[in-house]
């Protein structure tokens, strides 16, 4: 049995850390909160040093998202799950492109979550409704090409919040979305700027034949 | 001819009375004293080609006269100068006491012949009669010595010929002017009309589509007053239900806001978050300008599937590269009328187990 799961909460509000600590802690298994903070320093030092996973509010008391800190978390290999307040779809698509794991925004629920901190924990990706719609509204130029079912899938997902539902109406099962919403973000991983999650995301998919060398 | 201007038309009108004047000036008055004094000509064939000249110019302007258009103006200006050199060969013919008397049945004639000619180009039109007019007085002069009573008889008869003509002349431009000041009026009065048949028209549309918005909402209240309606009625509560959310979202159409489409959306969800409805609204994509038509086609399923909602609601709207998408996922009582036919948006609907899916997808250019 593997050890349980830990992860640091990076947030400006006491009562979202403990809501947070508290979703984590309530899952099955568990998911140990071992560090907290309003400042990114507590991933650094301490307990929070050798967290798996990081839980990253992007607004630390001020108007800037704190992207530079998410760039500096996931160049040192950290698995981060952004959790913002706002659903910005340019900022979700950049923290993407930064490296992070997973754009959760607060409205999202408990759920998601603890889904998106268990898959950080195994370094995979975890695609939330929201940043689902970010992905299928994307009309930037450097954009991956989707297949037609990739991108219903994401639609459908954005759409009903619910996995059951887009397999229902899609006549697939839960776990074929899953994999098309994984091969989407593999190849987001392929675009933009380098970084280790990214690359390690990749090279697994080619291992698990998700994705074959000629696709890269 | 329904199509030319009115003043056009006057002058066709005009000279097709002229040219019958004339016709029958030549051959009723003129013809017989032609005849009559075939030996007093000096030489009689020149009146006679004059004669004949004369009604040959009558003749080329019937020809445009019976498709009632206007003498061009190379007809008119040659036909002039041809009919004034007539008018000096029969006059140079005339016997020395015979000017301005029976024998010169010339003169009256050729200013008729002037009018048909002329009569819508009134300043050539006075040139020419006074043209005429002096040529026949100098040829008198020139022919020799008159008495007083010879010249005081030409006299007469020179200011009755030109008395008369020239009051046609004067008819011809009052009734020219009245026909331009009647053509203003009456362009004034279907201007004024189309304006009041334009505003009447807008004010109906607003009327109708201020209706057709208000949809359920008036019956209902009608219903509610007549008491023919039980508000404790489940039904006429998910009516009221549609009426107050159609009412939101048409209070939001005309909102100054960045992204339409999203505030009318929002309003929809606002309404039936009042009413109890957990609703998770979602939006993605960069906005794109949405016609106010399309919008109403867009979010019509979604008022009405949000307002038949018993619990609980997903409402989505998604801008990618060419579409927008309108979504609504929810516990619905039925999905009845949920659905509609629209010619600028498909409209989709279906029941999966206790949830109706309904998507409304307009591809924008």
């Amino acid at each position: 049995m593997e050890s349980p799961l830990t992860a640091v909460v990076v947030d400006d509000h006491p009562a979202v850390r403990a809501g947070v600590a508290h979703w984590l802690g309530s899952g099955t298994p568990p998911i140990t909160v071992v560090a907290g903070g309003e400042d990114v320093r507590v991933a650094w030092i301490g307990e929070g040093a050798d967290a798996d996973v990081v839980i990253l509010d992007l607004h630390l008391g001020g108007p800037t998202p704190a992207l530079g800190d998410l760039r500096r978390l996931v160049e040192a290999g950290r698995r981060v799950v952004v959790y913002s307040m706002r659903a910005d779809d340019e900022t979700a698509l950049t923290c993407l492109e930064l490296g992070a794991l997973c754009y959760l925004t607060k409205a999202e629920g408990a759920d998601h979550l603890v889904e998106a901190t268990r898959a950080a924990g195994r370094g995979d990706p975890y695609t939330p409704p929201s940043l689902a719609g970010a992905l299928a509204g994307d009309r930037s130029d450097h954009r991956p090409a989707l297949s037609a079912r990739e991108t219903e899938v994401l639609v459908e997902w954005f759409q009903s919040e619910s996995k059951d539902f887009v397999a229902q109406r899609l006549g697939i099962t839960a776990s074929t979305v899953n994999s098309h919403l994984e091969r989407i973000r593999i190849k987001y991983a392929q675009i933009g700027r380098e970084a280790p999650t990214k690359a390690a995301l990749v090279a697994r998919a080619i291992q698990d034949g998700l994705i074959g060398v000629d696709d890269l | 001819m329904a199509d030319l201007p009115p003043d056009v038309r006057l002058f066709a009108n005009t000279r097709i009375v002229l040219v019958g004047v004339t016709a029958v000036v030549q051959v009723g008055i003129c013809a017989s004293p032609l005849l009559l004094h075939q030996a007093d000509y000096r030489p009689a064939w020149a009146e006679n080609v004059a004669f004949g000249v004369l009604a040959l110019v009558t003749a080329v302007c019937a020809a445009w006269l019976v498709r009632r258009e206007p003498l061009p103006a190379v007809v008119a200006g040659g036909g002039a100068v041809v009919v004034l050199a007539a008018s000096a060969v029969a006059t140079a013919a005339l016997p020395a006491d015979g000017y301005f008397l029976d024998v010169h049945w010339s003169f009256g004639l050729v200013g008729w012949h002037l009018l048909v000619l002329l009569v819508d180009r009134i300043g050539p039109l006075v040139v020419a009669l006074g043209l005429h007019i002096a040529t026949s007085v100098t040829q008198f002069v020139l022919v020799g010595d008159h008495d007083r009573v010879e010249v005081g008889d030409a006299g007469v008869v020179v200011l009755s010929v030109l008395g008369f003509q020239s009051a046609i002349v004067v008819i011809t431009l009052v009734l020219r002017r009245q026909t331009r000041l009647a053509v203003r009026v009456a362009a004034d009065r279907d201007r004024t009309a189309t304006r009041a048949a334009l505003a009447e028209q807008w004010e109906r549309d607003r009327r109708l589509t201020f209706a057709g918005q208000l949809g359920a909402t008036l019956p209902l209240l009608v219903g509610l007053a007549d008491r023919t309606l039980d508000p404790r009625d489940e039904e006429t509560r998910r009516r009221c239900a549609l009426a107050g959310t159609q009412l939101r979202r048409l209070f939001a159409e005309n909102d100054d806001v960045p992204d339409p489409l999203v505030h009318e959306v929002r309003a929809c969800v606002d309404a039936a978050e009042r009413r109890g409805i957990e609703v998770s609204l979602a939006v993605s994509g960069t906005a794109v300008p949405v016609p106010t038509v399309v919008r109403r086609e867009l979010t019509g399923p979604l008022v009405v599937a949000l307002s038949q909602t018993l619990t609980r609601a997903r409402v989505s709207v998604l801008r990618t590269e060419n579409e927008v998408r309108v979504a609504v996922l929810a516990d619905t009582a039925s999905a009845e009328g949920i659905a509609r036919a629209s010619p600028l948006v498909r409209v989709e609907c279906g029941t999966y187990g206790t949830r109706t899916r309904t998507e409304a997808r307009w591809s924008h250019p």
